[in-house]
């Protein structure tokens, strides 16, 4: 018997109240991506959408976006694979996985202003952690810049988050791997299948929400990188390395040309959601049995 | 034999990745300690001949006013994210209303939600508030964007509570509020626990909204100023370093201490249950 409803929105309308601000901040910004405003004042001047067209001529734009879109590949494949397979093999060191789970954990708790703090420090070409440990082995440095090459800029950069989110998908995948029946393992292992056929044919199939987590909550960082952008190259080497987020936050602070800005953010919305309404749904469905 | 073979290989892969995730935090610590001196001749992974904690006593003084200014903006919004956030939890784990699927979905995308979707509407919607650079303005913001987190998370851990307490109550003619009070909360101190560790370390570690909320030392969190001082900074890694160390100090500090909630957060907010 649950309670009965009448009495109960006194709980929920707090929340409710300031979800609807929120939403209601959404549509704000969506009227706001079709007006010409300029400057801090606000103009409501309906331009239709001549923010998305000319935001569709800048090279900048697509740059950005192709930006955002390696990060959703380079980032995810090797978060997650990693990630699935250490909480295989800790499946047979069940006794040291609490120790090793905060070695790959604890990057989760730092900011990523400190962990892209850190990370300049390491690709830092001419004095970082990584060419002075490389010199001390007489290999000549000269042609690694790490963060500062046009080329390898972005992909230093996605390590760096690999770095911090590999616990995560290590963790969701170690509880998943334990909500599965080792019949089906076990009967594989008598056949004399491998490892890797154990890995990927047979467990694999069997951790849909495990994958389907670890992947949406990977790409949705994906689509809003910003702080490490900001902190460990600004954007650069020219624009190598700046997304969409830096974009939005650009147009609207430093040039405040809002009305550009507001389009960017739909733009996001719309990458962003194309990934959230799935997961929300699936969501619901286990929320509802 | 195959089994010995694949459990050195395993072994083998797993100190691999270790000394490249701990690698970084030694240099960062190691460099944190040494002089300027020291740090020009760049023997990053050599340890300091003295243990200088000048640098700290620096970076201290940088950012003592940004450390300030987190703790009284996170912890307020984190307790009312929390408080808010179980209430509304309670109500959709436990009682009959059927539109709570919608709301269940309405919440958990405003989880996800990106802030850059909402940036330029949260700057005007504080301006018109009068409340731009100010601690009531931060502390609302930061409410209004974790509260679906502190929502869905306390939520999941409610459902464990098994329904025949609730049952039992009501019948007993237990008022709804007496349960989730007496009740539902004790039982679900651990819960909270986590879902409050998870709310304060997405706060303090927050960095677009603390720039783009804040102008000057007043109120501006302690993210924006580690950025500063990073800029200000150019190659003195010593002070970089204890910079991000002091800073680091809080989150890790949570994290190393109250791990197992730490995790069992992350699972109960990402679905997990």
């Amino acid at each position: 018997m649950k309670y009965n409803k009448k009495e109960g929105f006194f709980y929920l309308t707090p929340v409710l109240i300031l979800v609807a601000v929120l939403y209601g901040m959404i549509i704000w910004n969506l009227v706001a991506s079709f007006t010409g405003w300029e400057g801090m004042r606000a103009t409501w001047k309906f331009a239709g959408f001549e923010n998305f067209i000319h935001l569709g001529q800048l090279r900048r734009f697509w740059v950005n976006v192709k930006n955002n879109f390696i990060w959703l590949f380079v980032f995810i494949l090797p978060t997650t694979l990693l990630g699935y397979v250490l909480a295989y093999l800790f499946l047979n060191l069940k006794r040291i996985e609490r120790v090793f789970r905060q070695i790959f954990l604890f990057p989760m708790a730092l900011s990523f202003i400190v962990s892209g703090s850190l990370w300049a420090w390491m690709y830092d070409p001419s004095s970082g952690v990584i060419n002075s440990v490389l010199r001390v082995f007489s290999i000549n440095t000269s042609k690694f810049g790490w963060i500062a090459n046009p080329k390898g800029a972005i992909f230093c950069m996605i390590f760096a988050a690999f770095w911090q989110y590999l616990g995560f998908t290590f963790v969701i995948y170690s509880g998943a791997i334990r909500g599965i029946s080792f019949d089906m393992v076990e009967a594989a292992n008598m056949d004399g299948a491998g490892h890797f056929r154990i890995l990927f044919q047979i467990i694999f199939p069997n951790l849909g929400h495990g994958t389907l987590i670890c992947t949406t909550m990977l790409a949705i960082t994906s689509m809003k990188v910003f702080d490490l952008v900001w902190i460990m190259t600004q954007g650069g080497p020219g624009i190598k390395t700046e997304v969409l987020p830096y974009l939005m936050y650009r147009l609207t602070f430093s040039q405040h040309n809002v009305g550009m800005g507001a389009a960017v953010s739909v733009v996001i919305l719309i990458l962003s959601g194309g990934i959230i309404i799935p997961y929300s749904l699936w969501a619901i469905k286990k929320w509802v049995s | 034999m195959k089994d010995i073979k694949f459990k050195t290989t395993s072994i083998t892969i797993i100190i691999l990745l270790t000394i490249i995730w701990l690698l970084p935090i030694y240099a960062m610590i190691n460099t944190s300690i040494k002089t300027q001196e020291e740090v020009a001749k760049q023997e990053y992974l050599k340890l300091p001949k003295k243990v200088q904690i000048g640098n700290f006593i620096n970076a201290f003084k940088a950012l003592k006013r940004g450390l300030l200014n987190s703790i009284v903006i996170t912890l307020p919004s984190t307790f009312i994210c929390i408080f808010l956030g179980s209430l509304a939890g309670f109500f959709l784990t436990m009682f009959d209303f059927k539109p709570s699927k919608i709301v269940f979905f309405c919440i958990v995308f405003a989880t996800f939600l990106p802030y850059q979707i909402v940036l330029i509407p949260i700057t005007r919607f504080l301006s018109t508030l009068k409340l731009l650079n100010s601690y009531g303005g931060l502390i609302l913001i930061y409410v209004i964007l974790n509260l679906p987190m502190g929502t869905l998370i306390t939520a999941t851990f409610f459902m464990k509570v098994p329904v025949d307490f609730q049952e039992a109550a009501s019948i007993e003619g237990c008022k709804s509020f007496t349960f989730y009070r007496r009740i539902l909360i004790p039982l679900s101190i651990p819960g909270l626990i986590s879902a409050s560790i998870l709310v304060f370390v997405q706060i303090y570690n927050e960095f677009l909204l603390a720039i783009a909320l804040t102008r000057g030392p007043k109120v501006k969190p302690v993210m924006p100023i580690l950025a500063e001082l990073k800029g200000a900074q150019i190659a003195q890694w010593n002070i970089q370093m204890a910079g991000a160390v002091f800073v680091a100090f809080i989150p890790l500090a949570v994290f190393i201490i109250l791990s197992e909630y730490f995790v069992s957060g992350l699972m109960a907010g990402y679905g997990k249950e």
